[in-house]
């Protein structure tokens, strides 16, 4: 098999390529598929954990975080249908109306 | 001494806090009820609520007089304890603990001192009913004037009963209070607001050293107070083992402390040099001037010092306070001449008055001076300090005794003289206004044009209409005249006044003046035009002028009083000649002790020479004032119309006048009980001791003074005699006063009176003329430049100081506290610039956040 310790290394990747994402795009959409991609990465590290060390605990962290990354994505799908509706935008830039 | 108790011990607090809860009550009373006729003329405004709680608060004092009169000891309860708060160190035991609460203390000097206080606030209380309600001026704001009173009543009943020298502080604070207040009354003239403010800042300056005595005194006593007393209670300061404790290592600072408290008393009693209060004080309405500025505040000083007689007669302190008591006579004696010399060129009845009472108040301070100085150079107590029996005992505590005792006795002869005076003063001064209004009266200036009148002559020159215009536009029918209906109709429409028929006739009286029953245009254009003419010229300021013009205060106005207000005229005759130590009345039997024991220490230290001479000449000089006062009022020919139309006062000021005509007469009666002696001593009971029957006492007193057997004492009576009853009063029968008119009747006692005046005025008159217009006589009546100097200090130095000071207060103290604005304002300002609103930032700062706290948490450096 593969060694556990590639998977952590693009784990890691793919977290600081999400996070990244995150940070510098516009677009409120890609910025969710970022946030996936970051769950994604964080996944992939405790796959790799649980076949480091063998056990089962870490599978049960995956389920999970695969069903509360499901849910969160049908929740921000939500709360950008309702902000288009307020400001007839995504762009992440023209929603602050938080300003100071 | 052993306390003792008696029930009018316990209610004895009711005595200061009726009048103090009396206060409140009036005051809101009379603002619900302000203008209520039954509240003003069923109520008087509040006098007729003060008035049973006067008399309240002296039936309790008479119990508790009599109760103690010539009962041996005094009393002294912790009555009530307000708070206790102790300290504790790290054992848990109690080091020192603080007991805030009041007791009563009542002792001889106490007794009476609550007797002149109540009495006194209680008659006054009566004259002011008669005086302040009969007055129009005083109308809708008499409940403030007894509100205060009974305030300032409560005050120095308070000040009396007190059990520690920090409470004689707080309710002598209070009446200070009062005093502006009161002095203040009539806040909308200037003179009257300036000379309250003069009043409360001249005393202030005087507590301000009594303040820093008191705790001078504080500090001295302090460790040698027991658990739960406070060292200024007198249980504590007065107790002979903590005064040897004292003495034995700051005897000098005491005699500061005392001299600090001393400058206080100067301050309230207005002695030199902080007497330039008083004479402005006679701003306040009169009933004030007799109260606080004659018979009660200024004797607030006088029971100062007489409270301090325990440090100056016990022996531990011997001849240490000599000093303090010189001091304290030079400063009586010197304010007693300078008083009454200004007394001499006074013309507002007033101020006269004012002055007396300064110059007497000086007097008792310098007979209190020769008395601690007595107290404090003889060896008077039964026993020596290494413990021997005191051979001289008997006569020196006779001495020391008789001498406190006269000083006490002239206070107490003062308070009553003084205050039938002043309120005598205010009926002359009121029937002498009544008599001018009744002449000159100026009601009809204003019943001239009524109101609705004005208003019309307004709403034409507002709405910019001629005579002729409107009177056409309010003719209706057209007939070239207005009757009643189509004016009424006029004034309605003009929103004037809406007034029924019968309300319409006087207004078309006034102007109506063919009486045809109605106007025409020729009627209405004449008296809106007398209108418009009056109001030009100003019409109120004419009326007031000539209202100022005539000073219903003024000796030079009256004169010839005798016949027109006899029992006002008797009052002021007795009250005149127990100021002056006349022989047999009043204040004789004490003026003639406070001069012989002077000059009985004269004897002992020559310094006193000048105190001694001070009275005597004082004596003089009081017997010219008050005989020039009395002279210029009551008798001779009235000097003006208004003098001739006065008539007698009314009921509500003649009962204290009739009552302390009998007090004052009434004092030959006290000295045959030995007043002297038992006022003082809290050991001896009246009647000297019980021993002598009154007559035996009269016998006893009459030949002490007359027939004394010392040679010097009688040579120096009969000089003082000489001088107050026949030189000075001689010296003013010559130039003023005279016969009453023909045909003018008086009492008959004024008939020797005034048969010497005229014999003397005839024979010796002489033109005092050139003295009147004398440098020294102009120096005189401006006060001898007190008020200048000061104003002048006070502007160079005060007013500049405070100037630096306000700007200090704006620059550093404001200034750092806006830096500290500015400063966090910017921080917040730079903050805020963190919130741009962008989710994109904030997802930045939410990872930057978790990164530093894992840093934090796993550590950065290994």
């Amino acid at each position: 098999m593969i060694d556990p310790a590639w998977v952590s290394g693009l784990s890691a990747l793919l977290f600081v390529i999400g996070l990244a994402g995150a940070f510098t795009r516009k677009n409120a959409i890609i910025v969710l598929m970022c946030i996936e991609l970051m769950l994604n990465a964080a996944n992939m590290q405790f796959a790799a954990a649980a076949v480091h060390h063998g056990d089962t605990t870490g599978w049960v962290y995956t389920i999970f975080a695969i069903a509360i990354a499901a849910s969160e994505v049908a929740i921000g799908l939500a709360i950008f249908l309702a902000m288009y509706g307020q400001h007839e935008s995504i762009t992440l830039d023209d929603v602050n109306v938080l300003r100071n | 001494m052993e306390p003792i108790a008696t029930p009018a011990l316990d209610f004895a607090p009711y005595i200061i806090l009726l009048p103090m809860l009396a206060f409140p009550v009036i005051l809101f009373l009379g603002k619900m009820f302000n203008g209520n006729k039954m509240w003003k003329d069923g109520l008087k405004e509040g006098g007729l609520i003060a008035l049973p709680v006067m008399a309240t608060s002296l039936l309790l004092a008479l119990w508790l007089v009599t109760d103690y009169v010539g009962g041996a000891g005094r009393a002294d309860t912790s009555g009530w304890t307000w708070f206790t708060s102790g300290m504790w160190d790290s054992g848990q035991t109690t080091v020192s603990e603080i007991n805030l609460g009041f007791g009563i203390y009542v002792d001889h000097i106490t007794v009476m001192l609550l007797f002149i206080a109540s009495f006194l606030c209680l008659l006054i209380n009566t004259f002011a009913v008669g005086y302040m309600n009969t007055d129009p001026i005083n109308d809708n704001r008499n409940h403030r004037f007894y509100a205060e009173f009974v305030l300032f009543c409560s005050g120095m009943l308070g000040m009396v009963l007190a059990d520690s020298f920090l409470w004689l502080f707080i309710f002598w604070e209070l009446m200070g209070l009062c005093s502006y207040l009161l002095i203040g009354f009539y806040y909308e003239r200037p003179s009257a607001a300036y000379a309250a403010k003069k009043a409360f800042l001249t005393t202030r300056v005087g507590d301000v050293f009594l303040m820093v005595g008191l705790a001078m005194l504080w500090s001295l006593f302090h460790p040698h107070a027991g658990a739960g007393q406070g060292a200024l209670d007198y249980a504590v300061v007065f107790d002979d083992q903590n005064i040897k404790a004292v003495a034995e290592t700051g005897s000098s600072t005491l005699a500061w402390a005392l001299g600090l408290m001393f400058i206080g008393a100067v301050g309230k009693s207005a002695q030199f040099p902080l007497h330039v209060w008083l004479p402005d004080a006679m701003e306040g309405p009169t009933p004030v001037s007799a109260l606080i500025h004659a018979a009660t505040m200024v004797n607030a000083g006088l029971y100062l010092v007489a409270r301090m007689f325990p440090f100056f007669g016990s022996d531990y302190l011997y001849n240490d306070l000599a000093d303090l008591a010189f001091i304290i006579a030079a400063i009586g004696g010197t304010t007693a001449v300078m008083a009454a010399a200004i007394a001499f060129v006074q013309h507002d009845l007033k101020k006269v008055l004012a002055y007396s009472t300064m110059s007497q108040l000086a007097y008792i301070f310098t007979g209190l001076g020769a008395a601690l100085y007595l107290a404090n150079t003889l060896h008077w107590h039964e026993y020596l300090p290494d413990g021997t029996k005191n051979p001289d005992y008997y006569t020196n505590h006779a001495i020391v005794i008789v001498a406190f005792g006269a000083a006490l006795f002239h206070l107490f002869n003062h308070a009553m003289a003084k205050g039938m005076l002043f309120m005598a003063s205010g009926a002359v001064i009121h029937e002498v206004h009544h008599a001018h209004h009744h002449l000159h009266p100026h009601d009809d200036h204003h019943e001239e044009h009524p109101e609705e009148l004005l208003m019309l002559a307004n709403y034409l020159h507002d709405t910019d209409q001629s005579v002729f215009g409107f009177f056409n536009s309010i003719d209706l029918d057209q007939s070239g005249d207005v009757d009643t209906y189509e004016f009424q109709k006029a004034l309605k429409d003009a929103d004037i006044a809406d007034l029924p028929p019968w309300e319409m006739q006087p207004l078309m009286q006034a102007l109506d003046m063919d009486g045809n029953g109605r106007i025409d245009i020729p009627e209405l254009e004449l008296t809106l035009g007398r209108i418009h003419l009056a109001s030009l010229s100003g019409g109120d300021g004419h009326h007031d002028d000539h209202h100022d013009e005539f000073d219903a205060q003024s000796m030079e106005n009256m004169g010839g009083l005798a016949s027109k207000m006899p029992l006002t005229a008797t009052a002021m005759l007795v009250g005149s000649l127990s100021i002056m130590g006349f022989p047999l009345i009043g204040g004789f039997w004490s003026k003639e002790g406070i001069i012989a024991n002077t000059w009985r220490v004269v004897r002992d230290d020559p310094r006193f020479i000048y105190p001694a001479m001070c009275v005597l000449l004082g004596a003089a000089m009081t017997g010219f004032y008050m005989s020039r006062m009395w002279l210029k009022t009551f008798a001779g020919s009235p000097k003006t119309e208004v003098a001739a139309h006065v008539h007698p006062t009314n009921t509500w000021i003649k009962i204290p006048l009739f009552v302390l005509t009998f007090m004052s007469l009434g004092a030959i009666v006290l000295a045959s009980m030995g007043f002297t002696h038992w006022a003082p001593d809290a050991s001896y009971a009246p009647f000297f001791d019980g021993e002598k029957s009154f007559v035996e006492g009269l016998v006893y007193e009459m030949n002490h003074v007359f027939a004394n057997s010392k040679l010097f004492f009688l040579v120096l009576t009969y000089i003082a005699i000489l001088l107050g009853a026949i030189v000075g009063p001689g010296l003013a029968l010559s130039l003023y006063g005279g016969r009453l008119d023909e045909g003018e009747e008086a009492m008959p006692w004024f008939g020797p009176v005034l048969a010497i005046n005229q014999f003397v005025k005839g024979r010796y008159h002489w033109d005092n003329r050139s003295f009147a217009r004398s440098g020294f006589a102009t120096a005189l009546e401006n006060r001898l430049y007190f008020d200048h100097y000061y104003d002048m200090a006070m502007l160079k130095i005060v007013a500049a100081f405070s100037t630096k000071a306000a700007e200090a207060d704006s620059s550093v103290i404001d200034g750092t506290v806006k830096t500290i604005e500015r400063t966090s304002q910017q921080l917040s300002t730079g903050l805020r610039s963190l919130t741009t609103g962008s989710a994109r930032d904030y997802i930045l700062m939410a990872a930057v956040g978790t990164l530093a706290l894992f840093a934090m948490i796993w550590g950065v450096v290994a």
